[in-house]
């Protein structure tokens, strides 16, 4: 059963905030909140500009209402206190009720959810849990019931973005927004009343057109390519596509670790079309067959630099995890490892983990 | 009709659709208070039902998933024995006993839950754990051996205790196999299980019962070996005839 707010164990920061001004302004700019996500991520520049691109993402084939909901159920799937909080205290501040909320969470779905919304909220729970491993026939399903292709892929690219989110919120530790919550539980008879026009404004920023430097071909390019080309067209393709560009273009790790770490998340939920990519990926980098295989089997390379080696194990705790567990691990890695490696390995996991989710609904 | 009877009549319709409004709404709570309730009981379940099946299990039963229908699956099976545990009984206070016992399958099932397995059976002194039974999982040899090598840690902790408690010492014997095994729900009537049936189950029994035979404390078959990379220590051991296999069967014992 899913977890409740308060049943969530979350434990201390892993990081400590990064105050860099230059960047503090740049997120003013570009319509970023500040959040305590952003100011962690911050020394990772292709994680920071992924973060601030899901914060401030736009969407063009579904509601910013279906948006909020998946954005909710996601982070609620992947027990992320940080982000679940956050979700639910936005919802209310747009000025839905709390029995709306509560029954979203409860997974009691009565008649203030129809037929496409409720298949909505199953499809969330089922691919951010995938347990049991999602499939094209779910996607399929959407269909059948009416959304149209770019809708059913910007959902799939949503909730992929959301475990991408909540995955590095959740490794990280990312202290809970209680200020926000406290203030909006405070204010809440105020949003009943102004949260409708508030949601309308909402809706307006949420709203995006089709982008068109996110073509099929510009999307089959990068790394990752043909998982990210049937998303052509969508907005948020493009913060996907950078942070994989941007992931495998970094050198604080190496990218044969990169690679490998992908690999180990496709085998784990047993994704084929993402397992023979991080096989390309890592042939590029000089690993034979019998190697990439071995150190599939064993989770360990001698090509992984020693420092490096404990992530492949490590990794593969990043699909399926206990909350309180995984921080505990993750706090481990980061004594051995130093920060500025492990903050690279929590984006490099989190953005495995959200690629191959999406990558098990176009097999 | 006159304005004074006009308002009456105004006044009378809203009357009546704040009644109904008000009745409406004390159903939607009254409904909302017994969904919560609902839950809680739910869960609570969930919890308790914890206790005799492995959790996934019960989030697959109370999802109505119906994913627990009888499958063929890849399967490593760990079988953990107490050596000499029931002659210790003997000797013992029944409730000391049953605490032991308790303390050592805690200690037990805290390292196989570390390495994605989970207990299936407990039987008397005797468990078994199973590793890939409700999902796919490609490294389930690995877990099942690493699982073991914590099992080991973990008793000789759990024996520093009971030292220190000036109580017998406990010793064990565990064998892991593999093999393709059908999985599910068996039993009858009131009694039901998650279980595997098949024959590399009875060799997994069989491997552990020669760790007593060849004096050593955790032992793994051929296919394990096949399955473990050459960060494991293994020692070849002497191939041994068991019942129900007509040719010797070839085991390991994992020294690290």
């Amino acid at each position: 059963m899913s977890q409740l707010l308060n049943e969530i164990e979350w434990g201390e920061p892993l990081l400590a905030p990064d105050i860099d001004p230059a960047w503090e302004a740049e997120l003013k700019r570009r319509g970023g909140n500040g959040s305590e996500v952003d100011r962690r991520v911050a020394p990772s520049p292709w994680l920071r500009e992924a973060c601030l691109g899901i914060n401030t993402g736009r969407v063009c084939a579904i509601s910013a209402h279906l948006f909020n909901v998946s954005a909710l159920v996601t982070a609620q799937e992947n027990a992320c206190r940080y982000c679940y909080g956050a979700s639910r205290a936005y919802m209310q501040m747009l000025g839905y009720s709390e029995s709306f909320i509560r029954r979203i969470e409860q997974d009691v779905h009565l008649s203030d959810l129809n037929e496409k919304e409720r298949a909505l909220v199953a499809f969330c729970r089922n691919l951010a849990r995938s347990r049991p491993r999602p499939a094209r026939a779910e996607l399929d399903a959407l269909l059948r019931l009416g959304y149209t292709r770019e809708a059913a892929h910007e959902i799939a690219l949503w909730i992929a973005l959301g475990c991408f989110y909540n995955r590095v919120s959740t490794l990280i530790a990312i202290p809970p927004e209680r200020g926000f919550e406290g203030w909006v539980e405070a204010k809440r008879r105020w949003f009943a009343l102004a949260g409708p026009w508030m949601r309308f404004q909402a809706a307006r920023r949420r709203r995006g057109k089709i982008d068109p430097a996110a073509s099929e071909a510009a999307l089959r390019a990068g790394v990752y390519g043909p998982v990210l080309a049937p998303l052509a067209g969508l907005p948020g393709a493009m913060i996907m596509k950078s942070a994989l560009d941007g992931a495998f273009a970094s050198n604080v790790l190496s990218r044969g670790t990169k690679a490998l770490m992908f690999a180990i998340v496709a085998r784990s939920l047993d994704c084929r079309t993402s397992e023979t990519e991080a096989r390309r990926l890592l042939a590029a980098e000089g690993f034979s067959g019998a190697e990439i295989e071995k150190s599939l089997a064993s989770l360990e390379s001698a090509r992984v630099p020693a420092i490096e080696a404990r992530l492949l194990p490590w990794v593969r705790e990043t699909v399926h995890f206990q909350t309180a567990q995984i921080q505990r691990r993750t706090r481990e890695l980061a004594a051995a490892m130093g920060n500025a490696a492990v903050l690279e390995a929590i984006g490099v996991a989190a953005l495995a983990n959200a690629t191959v989710r999406l990558a098990m609904l176009v097999e | 009709m006159n304005a004074a009877a006009a308002a009456w009549l105004l006044g009378g319709a809203l009357l009546i659709a704040c009644a109904c409004a008000w009745a409406w709404l004390r159903r939607a709570r009254e409904a909302e208070s017994l969904f919560a309730e609902t839950r809680r009981k739910l869960e609570h379940l969930q919890r308790e039902f914890e206790r005799f099946a492995p959790p996934d299990l019960i989030e697959q039963l109370t999802d109505g998933r119906g994913d627990v229908a009888p499958q063929r699956r890849q399967v490593t099976m760990l079988f953990a024995d107490l050596r000499g545990f029931t002659s210790m009984c003997d000797r013992l206070d029944p409730g000391l006993t049953v605490s032991i016992l308790n303390d050592y399958f805690r200690h037990m099932s805290g390292a196989i839950g570390r390495h994605h397995g989970h207990i299936t059976e407990l039987v008397g002194d005797g468990l078994l754990a199973l590793f890939g039974a409700l999902e796919s999982n490609p490294w389930q040899c690995r877990d099942a051996v690493l699982a073991a090598l914590d099992m080991r840690a973990a008793l000789v902790a759990y024996n520093a205790e009971l030292a220190a408690k000036s109580l017998p010492q406990l010793q064990f014997g565990i064998g892991i196999h593999c093999g393709e095994v059908i999985v599910g729900v068996m039993g009858a009537g009131e009694l039901n299980k998650f279980t595997v049936t098949g024959d590399p189950i009875n060799v997994a029994s069989r491997v552990e019962g020669l760790t007593r035979d060849l004096g050593v404390d955790l032992l793994v078959t051929e296919e394990i070996r096949k399955a473990l990379d050459t960060g494991f220590r293994l020692r070849p051991m002497a191939p041994v005839r068991v019942k129900g296999k007509p040719e010797p069967i070839q085991t390991y014992h994992v020294e690290t």
